[in-house]
């Protein structure tokens, strides 16, 4: 070595300064963004919550009832069990963010989906789900192909009718109605809440029956969906004492208090027995409501939010003291069902095809290396391609529902894949083997083995590329989506609007001082507020997977 | 591969029955929807691009005006109204929205990345590597609106000259936002150096510092390379934060100038929605100019993205 010498002169002299400053100044490096986000953070949420403007005797009652009861059950609750204090955590964790969601249901309940149709196509697709189902369980002479085709013929009848849309371009009348226009054409129908009641208590009730069946048995599943069905209505008739009225109050159940009582059923009362969580969910959820009826007992004034229940659910106005979000946030609603009923089944079945069935040959090959190019593609060339495809081509109308959904599910395509690759791959080949090896084929091991052990991985994934579509705004302006909407959308092919898209246009075109400082922030912390409930779902659930896996 | 082999067997024999052979499709289709779009967006691209320029509009059957397409890769000037395509003035806007990002995003994405690989204890990881991704999850929205409404009037309390729109503040939002990006690739990186080279290092007599500058970044520097190219691409195609803060006046400026960069400009993505955002009639010469903005881009972020994982593959260190 050239330097030899002075090595060795240097030899045993080890300096620590030059060592520890590297060592720190990469702690700062590692910092700097997360610091600089988090100061971005404070401001724009100062800006849109006014703290300042709180009463401080709100804020000391809500000290009182609330920040000093949750310190004190939380430290005595997690010295006794962390484990007691996580389920607690999580418990309250749910019930805000279920909440969130029993608003986002609640919107397309009162606004979007008028009940009866709502009602008469759950019907619709009901009955010849139960069909097919009994089809599958209880006849197993009938071949595949024909019980697949009984089963196609079953849907399209209850959901289009004889002939329905293959009749009427060759100008064939309609003979039978389908069993959904059917329903809606019934003279007597039932009262709003009794319809969204049914509807969602029989969907909280089966899913609330099928977990509490995997936790004990079937018995007491039936029992506890049963139940579930029954308090949804219920509440609807409960609902009006409380000052709520029976649609709200159903959604409420069905999406907010089903699940969260399920969890702290399953959490206090099976054989994990931590009711020392409940204690403290129960405190903190009281304490809220405590300081909430004491501050307006006591005529303490909270602060001067600008995200507050107007700005939820009005429109976009000239001035930015009543402007509001809610056509955008129903747009964005709508946009993620969309996107989600389109991406969530193609990505899965293009990653299973990769993992599960692709030949290691060229054209494999080939389909991998343009997925990952693809997930590199601006996100304003798919807006392009929206744009170009969608919408000269196929002559869709611009800014739509379904323009704007089959874009932004194309984005995220590549990242839905790439996700469910990975939790398909990490699937134990000896489970696909012994699955083989028991008879099954290649199908058979796919919908048995490999799909429910990479569910949840698959769902964090999806989840994680629904909060990056959510906040794209770009390809929705390519698309030509408009950037304000005063109403909701309330069909597929109805003009969208999104909460990005309204937040850039207010920050752009109604660029003022105004709405800088007040619809601007309270749209930027909705819009924060609504990824961080989604991706703490995906969070919690990849820490359940990577628990179990 | 022998498990491969023996799943083949294992199912040959039911693998023409009806059921299968229809889920075989299925999946099969779902996986060609991938090439389906790329070759969408490549034709698409083309043909609509085709029909801007004078050179090839007639081929298409376009008639009308045109631009020419050297004009359009050479000229300096990009306005709309005069009929003024020269794409030369929102590409150098991108390449100092590149090179602003980068000078931020580099540095600080390789420290961080060194840090979580070599000296951050799990629990210290479990808590910085979430919190990295938050960056990357923040919509690219809500950065614009930081950069024109904090960070522009916080730069013009040290710097008075700055304008309201300013490829300054562009820059700083759009290198945080791909922070994450280069940390967590040159991380995976750093961490497929095998620990013998590291316990090798130390036997030498080296220290911490030594191992993780000498031998580690020496080591995963095909992969840290890859993940600087793949974050600039990203950040070329970023659009809604430069649209907002970068303002909406297209002029050419000399990227390696740092005044340039208290200036605003419109950079390639920036235009693609000030067209969209104005007045534009389906097949008109500026709608068609949004095609051809497009392909540029389109070339550029595939390029640099077959180039990153070249790097990645040609380069790297076999263990």
């Amino acid at each position: 070595m050239a330097t030899g010498s002075s090595q060795i002169e240097d030899f045993g002299q080890v300096s620590r300064t030059v060592g520890t400053i590297f060592r720190y100044l990469i702690l700062a490096a590692t910092l700097f963004g997360i610091v600089v986000l988090a100061a971005l953070l404070v401001y724009v949420a100062n800006d849109a919550l006014q703290p300042a403007t709180a009463d401080p005797g709100w804020y000391l009652t809500f000290f009182l009832t609330l920040v000093a009861p949750t310190a004190l059950v939380g430290w005595a609750v997690h010295r006794r069990g962390p484990a007691a204090f996580t389920f607690g955590s999580f418990l309250v964790g749910l019930l805000v963010v279920s909440l969130m969601f029993s608003g986002g249901v609640g919107l397309l309940v009162v606004d979007v989906v008028p009940p009866l149709v709502g009602f008469s196509f759950a019907i619709a697709i009901a009955v010849p789900t139960a069909i097919s189902v009994f089809l599958t369980r209880y006849s197993h002479r009938i071949g595949f192909t024909s019980r697949l085709s009984a089963t196609a013929f079953v849907f399209y009848l209850s959901l289009f009718g004889l002939p329905g849309p293959i009749g009427s371009p060759i100008g064939v009348p309609q003979v039978v109605p389908s069993l959904a226009r059917a329903i809606q054409s019934i003279p007597v129908i039932p009262v709003d809440w009794m319809m969204v009641g049914t509807v969602l208590g029989g969907i909280g009730g089966a899913v609330v029956g099928s977990y509490v069946a995997g936790v004990r048995d079937a018995r007491t599943g039936l029992v506890a969906g049963g139940l579930a069905f029954a308090a949804t209505l219920v509440s609807a008739v409960v609902g009006p004492f409380v000052g709520l009225n029976p649609v709200p109050s159903t959604v409420l159940t069905a999406v907010t208090v089903l699940p969260t009582a399920t969890y702290a059923w399953r959490g206090a009362f099976t054989e994990e027995r931590r009711p020392a969580g409940l204690g403290f969910a129960a405190v903190v959820v009281g304490g809220a409501l405590v300081g909430a009826a004491a501050t307006s007992t006591l005529g303490f004034a909270g602060p001067q939010s600008w995200v507050d229940w107007q700005f939820l659910t009005s429109a976009h106005s000239g001035s930015a003291e009543n402007a509001g979000l809610y056509p955008a946030i129903g747009g964005s609603i709508l946009l993620m069902a969309t996107v989600a009923a389109l991406s969530f089944p193609i990505g899965v079945g293009a990653a299973v095809y990769l993992e599960e069935y692709a030949p290691d040959n060229r054209l494999t090959r080939f389909v991998d290396v343009n997925i990952s190019n693809l997930a590199g593609v601006p996100s304003v060339v798919y807006g392009l391609l929206g744009l170009g495809v969608f919408v000269t081509y196929l002559g869709q109308a611009a800014g739509t529902v379904i323009v704007g959904g089959a874009t932004l599910a194309l984005l995220i395509l590549p990242i839905v894949i790439i996700s469910s690759r990975e939790a398909i791959r990490s699937v134990p080949s000896n489970m696909r083997q012994a699955s083989y090896g028991m008879g099954a084929t290649r199908w058979q091991t796919v919908k048995n083995v490999i799909l429910p052990e990479a569910f949840p991985g698959i769902l964090t994934g999806t989840i994680l590329a629904l909060g990056r579509a959510i906040g794209e705004t770009a390809p929705l302006i390519m698309i030509a989506a408009p950037n304000v909407v005063f109403s909701l959308p309330t069909a597929l092919e109805s003009k969208v609007s999104a909460m990005p898209l309204q937040v850039y246009a207010w920050s752009s075109l109604f660029a003022s001082e105004d709405f800088y400082t007040k619809a601007v922030p309270a749209g930027v912390v909705v819009l924060l507020a609504v990824l961080l409930a989604m991706n703490s779902i995906a969070i919690v659930l990849r820490n359940r997977f990577e628990r179990t896996g | 591969m022998s498990t491969d082999e023996l799943e083949a067997d294992l199912t040959r024999q039911t693998e023409n029955s009806p059921r299968e052979l229809l889920t075989r499709t299925f999946f099969f289709l779902c996986a060609g929807l991938s090439i389906v779009t790329t070759i969408s967006i490549v034709v698409l691209l083309v043909t609509e691009a085709a029909k801007f320029f004078t050179i090839t509009a007639p081929l298409m059957g376009v008639t009308g005006p045109t631009a020419s397409i050297v004009d359009f890769l050479t000229g300096t000037t990009w306005q709309i109204n005069s009929q003024e395509f020269g794409v030369l003035a929102l590409v150098t806007s991108t390449l100092m929205i590149t090179i602003g990002s980068a000078v931020i995003a580099i540095p600080l994405g390789v420290a961080t990345a060194i840090y979580l690989s070599e000296y951050a204890s799990t629990q210290a990881r479990s808590v910085l590597k979430p919190a990295l991704e938050i960056l990357a999850g923040v919509p690219t929205v809500v950065y614009g609106f930081f950069a024109l409404i904090y960070i522009t009037p916080a730069l013009g309390t040290v710097i008075p000259q700055i304008g309201t729109f300013n490829m300054l503040s562009a820059s700083i939002v759009v290198g945080i936002m791909i922070i994450p990006m280069v940390a967590s690739i040159s991380e995976d990186a750093m961490s497929a150096v095998p620990d013998e080279l590291r316990q090798a290092g130390y036997g030498m007599g080296a220290t911490k510092f030594d191992v993780a500058t000498g031998v580690v970044v020496p080591a995963s520097l095909s992969g840290i390379f890859s993940s600087f190219i793949l974050a600039l691409s990203r950040a070329i195609g970023e659009t809604m934060a430069v649209t907002i803060a970068a303002g909406s006046r297209a002029q050419f400026l000399n990227p390696l100038n740092p005044a340039s960069y208290l200036e605003g400009a419109l950079p390639m993505t920036a235009a693609m929605v000030q067209l969209l955002t104005g007045d534009i009639t389906g097949g008109g010469l500026a709608y068609r100019s949004l095609f051809a903005i497009g392909l540029v881009l389109f070339v550029i972020t595939l390029v640099m993205n077959i180039i990153s994982d070249f790097v990645a593959q040609r380069y790297r260190e076999e263990y």
